[in-house]
């Protein structure tokens, strides 16, 4: 699953034509805009509705195991030229100085900025640095849902110390994030497959959910069973979670039990890897 | 090797700050107040980024050589560690680091001439009785050598300092700096090995055995006090015969009469470690065994890690010396 948090309409119509995000909600004030593997969310101008949008968005899909998370939207630049595309490797929060570092796993094109959320709109550009109004509050809020990796910013230069903020359109705000996609699609792709390959560690073997019809599991039971799953899809990779035993097993501890004991008389084999020598 | 480097504010105009930013010129910097910024945040993967890690240079402000825990040494009575560095090169899946730090990224502390200080005063301290400073702790000795220049610069204070003993634990090949230096007595360089089925299917990025033993061939030709390190030892079905092979292998080419020490270790790691290390990988074998909880400890059943402690010891004791083996025995 993707997360995108967009400020504005104009920023949104752009991504939302070209990645088909037919279905749309209101959920708690906000617009969102979905497809089967990806949802954008419309959270308005300012850090804290930046916030709100992407705890909203958080919690509707929190049953994606670890989402990837992109911020799209405009920003000023003291020294680059607008249409300029940035990626953030560190975003700062002008109101507290706190500051955040996205890292950055993937080899893009795009230019990488340190990226500083602002309360009201910039003007002077005292500092080297892309400035902007919302990825601070959204950065906090999305790295309690996802892994760092997993959430970025992009931005494009909209106005800088050539051009103010003044000069910004619907239309030309538009116009920016539609000639952005040729780099937002391949950070999109890089981070769908991280996402993707991290959930792909964490599925739960086939079977399990019979267990879990079959028998009432307290919490730690559960945990219990989690870590025997765990082990059953190492040892056991080609059948499903399931013995011919269990059968006759009439408690959750029973069953639990036999699986431990089933799992502890495989002795680890050959261990497979793919392995990459280094020098 | 770098797209990223973090740099703490206050050591921006260090001069090894400048030398290895020097090495990476396309590399960008971005500066930090502190590195636990960086590093510390809980919201990291450390699986997902040991795929590019990025490199943090910070100052080190204190707890720079501590004590090392008890049962750790090689027959010496002070015993230190100290870590220039956190988090390695190499990837092997069973080290204690990917469960201990949230963040892959490696930090290099610069400010060595603080950390030989404190070894000075501990040296002081100990009125001349030997004292044991290990390095390899939260990285590996020599495999950052060409950024770090680690080596090129620790081994000089060792050289003025001859009772004080420094062992590089290491599983690098990165010995040239060595063979530049004229070997001092009181420096160990240790190597350490798993059994070359165990080598492919858990020690990712690490150099062949053959290649390692070959560099360990160079250094004890050039003269340099060898050490071998089988720690952890693993277990998987016929393991038996993988640690004799592996034995054969390296005593067959060495010259055991110029080896200082071997050691073993068992298998064991910090509940939590353990723990975090098998959230990350929950589809490696190595961790889909049966193993055993005591005292916050996880390790194999304590019958299984005396057989293989017991095995491993009789057949080490066909090419060495008693004299020359250590067993590391941590406590919880």
């Amino acid at each position: 699953m993707i997360n995108l948090v967009v400020a504005l309409p104009a920023e949104a119509r752009p991504l939302i034509a070209h990645y088909r995000l037919t279905d749309k909600t209101t959920r708690g004030g906000f617009r969102i805009y979905r497809n089967a593997g990806m949802s954008l969310i419309i959270s308005g101008p300012g850090k804290i509705a930046a916030a709100a949008a992407t705890a909203l968005l958080g919690g509707c899909n929190s049953d994606a195991e670890q989402a990837a998370w992109l911020n799209i939207g405009i920003a000023g630049h003291a020294t680059h030229a607008t249409g300029q595309n940035l990626l953030a490797h560190r975003v700062s929060d002008h109101a507290t100085g706190k500051s955040w570092y996205p890292p950055q796993l993937f080899d893009l094109a795009t230019t990488t900025t340190s990226l500083l959320t602002v309360d009201t709109p910039e003007n002077c550009y005292h500092r080297d640095l892309a400035y902007d109004m919302e990825a601070s509050g959204y950065y906090a809020v999305a790295t309690r849902f996802s892994s760092a990796e997993l959430v970025q910013c992009f931005k494009v230069v909209s106005d800088n110390r050539e051009h103010s903020t003044a000069a910004i359109t619907a239309e030309s705000c538009a116009q920016l994030i539609t000639r952005a996609l040729d780099e937002i699609d391949p950070l999109l792709g890089a981070l769908s497959a991280l996402s993707r390959e991290h959930d792909s560690w964490h599925a739960a073997p086939a079977g399990l959910e019979q267990l879990t019809r079959r028998w009432h599991f307290t919490v730690s039971q559960q945990h219990q069973l989690a870590e025997l799953a765990r082990r059953w899809k190492v040892l056991v990779p080609d059948q499903p979670l399931w013995l011919d035993t269990l059968d006759t097993r009439k408690k959750a501890a029973e069953a639990l039990q036999c699986i431990q004991q089933h799992l502890d008389s495989l002795a680890p084999g050959l261990l497979q890897a793919t392995h990459e020598p280094g020098v | 090797m770098f797209s990223i480097i973090y740099i703490e504010r206050q050591i921006a105009d260090h001069p090894r700050t400048h030398e290895i930013c020097a090495r990476f010129p396309n590399a960008t910097r971005v500066e930090c107040d502190r590195y636990g910024e960086v590093f510390n945040p809980n919201a990291q993967n450390f699986r997902l980024q040991k795929r590019n890690p990025s490199l943090i240079l910070a100052e080190k402000h204190k707890g720079r050589v501590l004590q090392a825990p008890e049962g750790y040494g090689l027959g010496g009575r002070n015993n230190y560690y100290f870590s220039h560095m956190l988090n390695c090169l190499y990837d092997c899946r069973y080290c204690f680091l990917q469960g201990m730090y949230r963040s892959a990224h490696y930090v290099l502390y610069v400010n060595y001439e603080d950390f030989e200080n404190d070894m000075g005063t501990i040296l002081a301290q100990a009125d001349n009785e030997p004292c044991w400073f290990f390095s390899g702790y939260d990285c590996d000795s020599l495999a950052m050598e060409p950024v770090s220049a680690f080596v090129q610069h620790f081994l000089p204070f060792f050289s003025r300092h001859p009772q004080a003993h420094i062992e590089l634990r290491t599983k690098s090949t990165q010995i040239r700096g060595l063979l530049k230096m004229t070997p001092i007595p009181n420096a160990v360089i240790a190597f350490s090995f798993t059994p070359e089925e165990m080598y492919r299917a858990l020690e990712h990025k690490v150099p062949t055995l053959e290649r390692r033993l070959q560099a360990m061939l160079q250094l004890q030709q050039a003269g340099w006090q060898l050490g071998l390190r089988f720690d952890p030892l693993i277990y998987q079905h016929g393991y038996q015969g993988q640690y004799r092979r592996l034995f054969q292998q390296l005593f067959s080419q060495l010259n055991n009469e110029q080896l200082h020490s071997v050691s073993l270790g068992t298998f064991r790691l910090p509940r939590g470690y353990f723990r975090n290390i098998v959230q990350l990988y929950p589809d490696e074998p190595l961790f889909a065994g049966a193993f055993s909880t005591e005292n916050g400890m996880v390790s194999y059943p304590q019958a299984l890690e005396q057989e293989m402690t017991a095995f491993c010891t009789r057949e080490l004791l066909q090419h060495i010396p008693e004299s020359l083996l250590f067993r590391c025995t941590l406590a919880a």
